[in-house]
């Protein structure tokens, strides 16, 4: 666990030219933020992307940084957004998904995406769900993230993520059916 | 459904509340209740069951190796300056602008006063500072400024108005090992062309490896205003033309 202090000055090492800060904060942070990005965006490759994009991000902003959250979450939150755009661009752009992609040079890769993998109907039931709902269900319901933290993320009241949560399970059960305990 | 709360019901499901006895008690009490906390409580279940999604070891090397190569490629992309540097920033700039005017106006376009030198090998600006130079005060280290000439002194007060609309489009150099790298990779490179390696090298050429430079007026030549990185530091302005990497001005 780091303490939130400690994170604020390493993002302060940063900002003055740390590099050994900037690594610490990436390895203290980066397994949610690719584990976030995955949920959302469905895609490994992606969302190797989206993380790599989300720590540049964190690299060129960190002297933005308030204080007025943990670190954590406002780096969540900076995946997220990125997660969005995204989205976004690939609605732009509509391309034929792919599978995950495979770097045949790793061995371990193959045993990472089936230990990641949802359930095949969980993940498409999951991918068919409105963004606000599937992103509410991420953080809260995979990541465990408290629905404070949730909201703080998603930039909305804490009675928006509750909803969302809460309506985005039930979408789940709908869409699922009974296929689940089959 | 009823009126009932029905976040009341999920917060059960997924056990954020403090106190459960009401939430229980609905359960309890209303079927449609009971099947919808069923549902929330087997959705939960089907989601915490799933394991972690991690990176592997190549991948988060891959992730490390791409990010800093992306870092080397773009190295004018440094974090944005907080707002007090910002404002060190715009202060120094006022100080100088106001410093150069005041010389200007005390006539030192007529000769007057002052010091004209070079930090390095190279002589004054070029024939356009020849037509009408003037003559700037040193810093209290004793270093010297050659002369600058009155669009520099419009370039600093541009400076001043770039550094008070925000950092974002500054640059500054990249982390002290990538400089170092570049120093390495770039030391017997002819500073020809001004890009943004070779400003790490040229900074590290004339002692300002620990500086950031705040900003890049492009007049006859290249002009970068610089500081030093450490926000504790003597906020001295120093001005380097390029491509030839002379400091042209310290204050």
């Amino acid at each position: 666990m780091t303490v939130p202090g400690k994170e604020a000055e390493l993002l302060t090492r940063v900002v003055s030219g740390d590099r050994d800060a900037f690594d610490a904060v990436m390895r203290n942070h980066e397994d949610r933020v690719f584990s976030v990005c995955l949920r959302i965006l469905g895609d490994r490759e992606k969302a190797l992307d989206a993380t790599q994009e989300t720590f540049l991000t964190v690299f060129r902003k960190a002297g933005q940084f308030q204080g007025r959250s943990a670190v954590g979450t406002w780096i969540y939150r900076i995946a997220v957004n990125t997660c969005y755009d995204q989205l976004r661009r690939a609605q732009r752009r509509p391309s034929e998904s792919l599978p995950d992609h495979v770097d045949p040079s790793d061995p371990s890769a193959e045993a990472a995406i089936e230990s990641a993998a949802l359930r095949p109907e969980i993940e498409a039931a999951l991918a068919e769900l409105p963004p606000d709902f599937r992103n509410a269900v991420v953080l809260s319901d995979l990541e465990g993230l408290s629905l404070p933290e949730a909201a703080e993320i998603l930039g909305v009241p804490i009675g928006t993520v509750k909803s969302r949560v809460f309506r985005g399970r039930r979408l789940l059960a709908k869409q699922l059916g009974n296929q689940i305990d089959q | 459904m009823h009126d009932h709360p029905l976040d009341l019901i999920a917060a059960l499901a997924d056990g954020s509340l403090s106190d459960e006895a009401e939430a229980r008690a609905l359960v309890e009490s209303c079927p449609e209740c009971r099947e919808e906390y069923r549902i929330q409580t087997e959705v939960i279940g089907w989601l915490a069951a799933t394991p972690t999604a991690e990176m592997t070891d190549l991948e988060k090397a891959a992730l490390h190796r791409d990010l800093w190569t992306e870092l080397r490629s773009q190295p004018g992309k440094s974090p944005s300056t907080p707002w007090w540097q910002r404002l060190a920033y715009v202060a120094a700039g006022l100080f100088v602008t106001v410093g150069l005017v005041s010389v200007l106006n005390n006539g030192a376009l007529n000769g007057g006063g002052g010091f004209a030198a070079d930090t390095t090998a190279g002589g004054s600006l070029d024939a356009h500072t020849e037509e009408a130079p003037f003559v700037a005060q040193g810093s209290d280290d004793g270093e010297s400024a050659p002369e600058m000439t009155t669009e520099t002194t419009a370039a600093a007060t541009a400076t001043t108005a770039a550094a008070g609309a925000g950092g974002e489009e500054s640059f500054a150099l990249p982390f002290a090992e990538l400089a170092e790298e570049a120093r390495a990779n770039q030391a017997d490179r002819a500073l020809t062309e001004g890009t943004d390696r070779d400003v790490e090298a040229c900074l590290a050429r004339v002692a300002l490896d620990e500086h950031v430079v705040v900003d890049e007026i492009e007049l006859d030549q290249v002009y970068l205003l610089v500081m030093p990185e450490d926000p504790e530091a003597e906020p001295i302005v120093t001005f380097v033309v390029l491509p030839r990497c002379e400091i042209v001005y310290v204050g």
